[in-house]
């Protein structure tokens, strides 16, 4: 058995020799031209005059296209994948986030205005820089919490509001009740930070035209081959069977590269205008500014506790940034994924949940690793924390009270989700065992009589990852049916190639996709070649997104599999004069059972394409293909503990302990697991402690350009990790497994906050937004002493 | 382009161009080279991705010219490896899974040997706060930790046996 062993990845080779393929390292026969973008300065502003005279006879330059020439060719926009979708059912106010300036109004700093093709990258950088456009600037916002202010300026003013709609989920009546009969109310103002997710590999694109052949290719750092495919229907109007779209090595996505991004499009567009493959590779202040952003939710929570600490109802007030437009995916996180998981892992009789998502004069928003739930979590975590500590009630203690009991399960929340499997009481206490919690307060005791400041922080929820199925998706409004696809090919000498329409950046497919082929084509592992993420070999795919490969594409690996195997036992059995059920398979030989005749699975895959001895009603050939659609979402769970050191003296925080127990259904490569966890707990700890996407509050720009001012954490900053796990089995695919690539930022925001405010609540500090920056934190310290006095 | 004339040596190799005086290292490996192990993930030389090794110390090769390089010896992530397979940090790398996308990893295995050139046998805090000037956003650091303490044990043991 493959399965739930640690086996060494297959891919790692290439990737160590300095051999992997990224967009950036394709070459082709014809030279590549480079493609270089004029962008917006300004926040807001109406552009009232490009001149493109001097850069189009710059040396070297193919084309200089402006958003006049984009219209006059007929081309489209970025529609939705995931659009919005009001609850009440009137009109949302949709602007998609145009692919270059069309209307002559900028929105955010960074919006395309035109593109220049040169032979080179210096020459198309040169010419850019020689377009003169004139502005004329306009009031800007980019500050989420201001959106709807009666005198804050519009991102659209054709809406007559920011407000793009509103949502509200779970029970209102009986959560208003619940307040007005509660103990104890807590109440926090817990506002999201903005981030992004920062991949090392900057975002590129290559496009291609072949004129003879009347096809088109795109190269691009995405996570979803064939959903960019089908957005290029809208925004070039190329059918799908003339693209072809390539997605090679992609150095790291977290949901950041889901996306059909102007620069794609307007690649391909240069290619088809110049006749030439036109190249784009992001400077990394073109990504930082460019790129997806995440998060910004402003939201104020309450919280009721009875007198033993049992929450009664909790309700929320949110404001969602959409920054200055619709991002394909952005309706994912308020539609879908955040208020789903305001329940965490607690038993919460009534919660309701209001939602203003808003437009801002910021990059669009959308999903980053977590998307939604990190935002969840935090919220219901931060006020759990507070009342604990306000009952003066264990933290820990009073969680343990309001955990979803084993017995629950399948769980309906009060929000209308059901976790299908999880034993929440059970990670509590593994957890608490891990950290040896009892001792972390005795020590926590003993150094704040030093003057020491050292706080336990937790956080325990669950995730809903593995989406679809497909009509439950569709009806949480997801344009694209959530299934995912896999094909088996065996050759005829037994060999076999899986194609999958999931994307591997990171993950490991190479190795984990071959354990489950392998297991269930009792096979050897190397004799398995996986490909992915080319829409010209893979027959259809929806691409690696939150936490679903596994339990969509996985199981299109061990469904189509299977149906290899059925089909290669009918053959077998023809050749082996027994019935097919007799036949096992195993070390890539057929059995008959309690008999030593063997036949080598080579020589039924011979046979299955060569031999014209075989059953009459069986087709030529060994090759299945699964579209699986999935009968639930999974609910991976987790709890977090972690042990924060913060210095009197400079305020800063040391992470100084972190540990992690997961259920995560079947593991399918322990190793991958771990490295999954690991890395989202680091991107949680930025988000927790040093990342922010900022703008000045004055003039809209945009202040985290560059890795010297948007902080990701180094490897000094962070701890070794201690992790566990649990396990109990997803009810919605044949594995049992539940996705495993968001756990680590979807728990470690809130977990951490809450260690910073444990530490510092002996001094009256009671909430400090994300990032806790030691500035942050000394201001917070001061505002409690002035507030004592 | 006024071009000028350079001569260095990359991997062992002898080579001359004339390139254009603005040609970063980074650049002239990747594509005059072809070597496109070295990546750039940053700009402002905070990253790290391309870290190559400059005279037997690691060096950026994004805040390094070309043209700067007359008479040097550079090493990049493809120039490591043995005739018997890849460099004992390598090697390390994929046993302790200390690379997911890929896109960081030969900078930091080149840093990573550098570690182990400087040190006798890193422990953890010295493995991270020699990391400064590299970034991985995937592993989060913890499996490359591990790896280039392995890796190091690793190459400390075969220059024993070489010298030995």
């Amino acid at each position: 058995m493959y399965i739930g062993q640690a086996i060494r990845r297959r891919e790692d080779e290439r990737f160590l020799r300095g051999r992997g393929r990224f967009v950036e390292d394709i070459t082709l026969d014809q030279p590549i031209a480079h493609a270089a973008f004029v962008r917006s300065p300004h926040a807001h502003a109406a552009v009232t005059h490009v001149d493109t005279t001097q850069a189009a006879s710059m040396p070297g330059v193919l084309a200089v296209l402006t958003g006049a020439d984009w219209t006059s060719a007929g081309h489209g926009e970025a529609e939705g994948v995931w659009p919005v979708k009001d609850m009440s059912g009137a009109d949302s106010r949709t602007a998609y986030r145009p692919l270059i300036c069309v209307d002559g109004v900028v929105r955010c700093v960074g919006e395309i205005v035109a593109m220049v093709v040169a032979e080179d990258r210096h020459q198309a950088l040169d010419a850019a820089e020689a377009i003169e456009v004139d502005y004329e600037e306009k009031p800007a916002n980019t500050i989420t919490a201001r959106a709807l202010d009666p005198d804050t300026p519009l991102v659209h003013p054709a809406f007559g509001t920011n407000e793009v709609m509103v949502t509200e989920h779970g029970l209102k009546a009986e959560t208003e009740a619940a307040l007005a009969n509660a103990h104890h109310v807590t109440e926090v103002v817990v506002p999201t930070n903005r981030v992004t997710a920062a991949s090392m590999e900057p975002r590129a694109y290559l496009g291609h035209y072949d004129r003879v052949n009347d096809r088109y290719t795109v190269w691009t750092t995405n996570q979803a081959p064939h959903i960019v495919r089908r957005y290029f229907t809208k925004s070039l109007h190329i059918p799908e069977h003339k693209l072809r779209v390539i997605a090679p090595d992609v150095g790291g996505g977290f949901g950041m590269k889901l996306y059909h991004y102007p620069e794609e499009a307007l690649v391909l567009w240069g290619a088809i205008e110049c006749d030439r493959p036109v190249r784009w590779v992001g400077t990394r202040s073109e990504c930082l500014l460019g790129d997806t952003h995440a998060r910004d939710h402003h939201t104020v929570g309450r919280m009721g506790f009875d007198e033993n600490g049992k929450i009664l109802g909790v309700k929320f007030e949110t404001l969602a940034a959409f920054g200055a437009y619709e991002s394909q995916w952005q309706a994912s996180i308020t539609n879908a994924y955040h208020f789903t998981m305001l329940s965490c892992a607690y038993d919460i009789p009534a919660i309701h949940t209001t939602v203003r998502a808003v437009y801002t004069n910021a990059t669009p928003v959308d999903a980053y690793r977590g998307a939604g739930r990190p935002e969840a979590v935090y919220q219901v975590e931060r006020m759990i924390e507070n009342g604990a500590q306000e009952m003066g009630i264990d933290p820990l203690e009073l969680r343990a009270r309001n955990l979803i009991p084993p017995e629950k399960f399948p769980y309906q929340t009060a929000l209308g989700i059901t976790y299908d499997s999880g034993d929440p009481p059970v990670l509590m206490a593994k957890t608490k065992a891990l950290a040896d919690y009892d001792a972390l307060r005795a020590e926590q005791a003993r150094l704040r009589a030093e003057g020491q400041w050292m706080g336990i922080g937790v956080a325990a929820f669950f995730d809903m990852a593995g989406a679809g199925p497909v009509k439950m998706m569709n009806d949480l409004g997801a344009k694209v049916g959530c299934y995912d696809v896999a094909s088996v090919r065996v050759h005829p000498d037994g060999r076999i190639t899986v194609f999958a329409g999931s994307h591997s950046h990171g993950q490991g497919h190479e190795t984990t996709w071959s354990q489950i082929a392998a297991d269930r084509l009792g096979c050897d592992i190397d004799h398995i070649d996986l490909v992915e993420g080319d829409t010209d070999r893979v027959p259809m795919g929806i691409g690696t997104w939150g936490s679903r490969s596994l339990s969509t594409a996985g199981m299109a690996v061990y469904t189509a599999a299977d149906r290899v195997v059925a089909k290669a036992k009918r053959m077998a059995a023809h050749m082996m004069e027994c019935a097919p059920e007799d036949l096992d398979l195993a070390d890539g030989e057929f059995t008959v059972k309690g008999t030593d005749r063997k036949l080598s699975f080579a020589a039924v895959a011979n046979a299955s394409y060569h031999s014209g001895d075989r059953p009459a009603d069986l087709e030529i050939g060994l090759e299945e293909t699964s579209f699986f659609d999935p009968a639930d979402c999974t609910y991976p769970s987790a709890v977090h503990l972690c042990v924060v050191l913060v210095d009197p003296e400079t305020c800063a925080v040391t992470l100084r302990d972190y540990w992690a127990v997961d259920d995560v259904g079947t593991v399918i490569n322990p190793m991958v697991l771990h490295g999954q966890v690991h890395g989202g707990l680091v991107q949680g700890i930025g988000q927790a402690l040093m990342e922010e996407c900022a703008y000045d509050a004055e003039s809209g720009q945009y202040l985290s350009g560059t890795f010297m001012d948007y902080a990701i954490p180094h490897a000094e900053d962070v701890p070794a990790f201690g992790l566990d796990s649990y396990f109990t089995r997803a009810l919605g695919n044949p594995l049992g497994a539940k996705g495993a690539g968001e756990s680590g930022t979807i728990g470690a925001p809130a977990c951490i906050c809450n260690g910073v405010i444990d530490a510092l609540w002996h001094l009256g500090v009671r909430q400090i937004t994300q990032p806790m920056t030691p500035r942050k934190i000394w201001r917070a310290i001061e505002d409690a002493k002035r507030a004592q006095h | 382009m006024d071009g000028v004339s350079v001569t260095f040596t990359v991997n062992g190799r002898g080579v001359t161009a004339t390139v254009d005086p603005r040609t970063l290292l980074v650049h002239f490996l990747r594509e005059h080279l072809k070597l496109t192990g070295t990546h750039i993930g940053c700009d402002t030389s905070q990253c790290g991705a391309c870290t190559v090794h400059l005279d037997g110390k690691p060096a950026k090769s994004c805040a390094l010219l070309a043209v700067q390089l007359e008479g040097a010896e550079v090493t990049t992530i493809e120039g490591i490896a043995g005739p018997d397979g890849m460099h004992p940090m390598q090697a390390a790398f994929k046993e302790h899974h200390g690379l997911q996308c890929g896109f960081c990893t030969p900078g930091m295995v080149m840093m990573g040997i550098d570690i182990a050139n400087r040190h006798e046998a890193p422990d953890e805090v010295t493995i991270r706060s020699e990391l400064e000037g590299n970034l991985c956003r995937c592993t989060g650091y913890h499996n490359i930790v591990a790896s280039i303490a392995a890796g190091a044990k690793v190459s400390r043991a075969h220059a024993r046996d070489a010298s030995g």
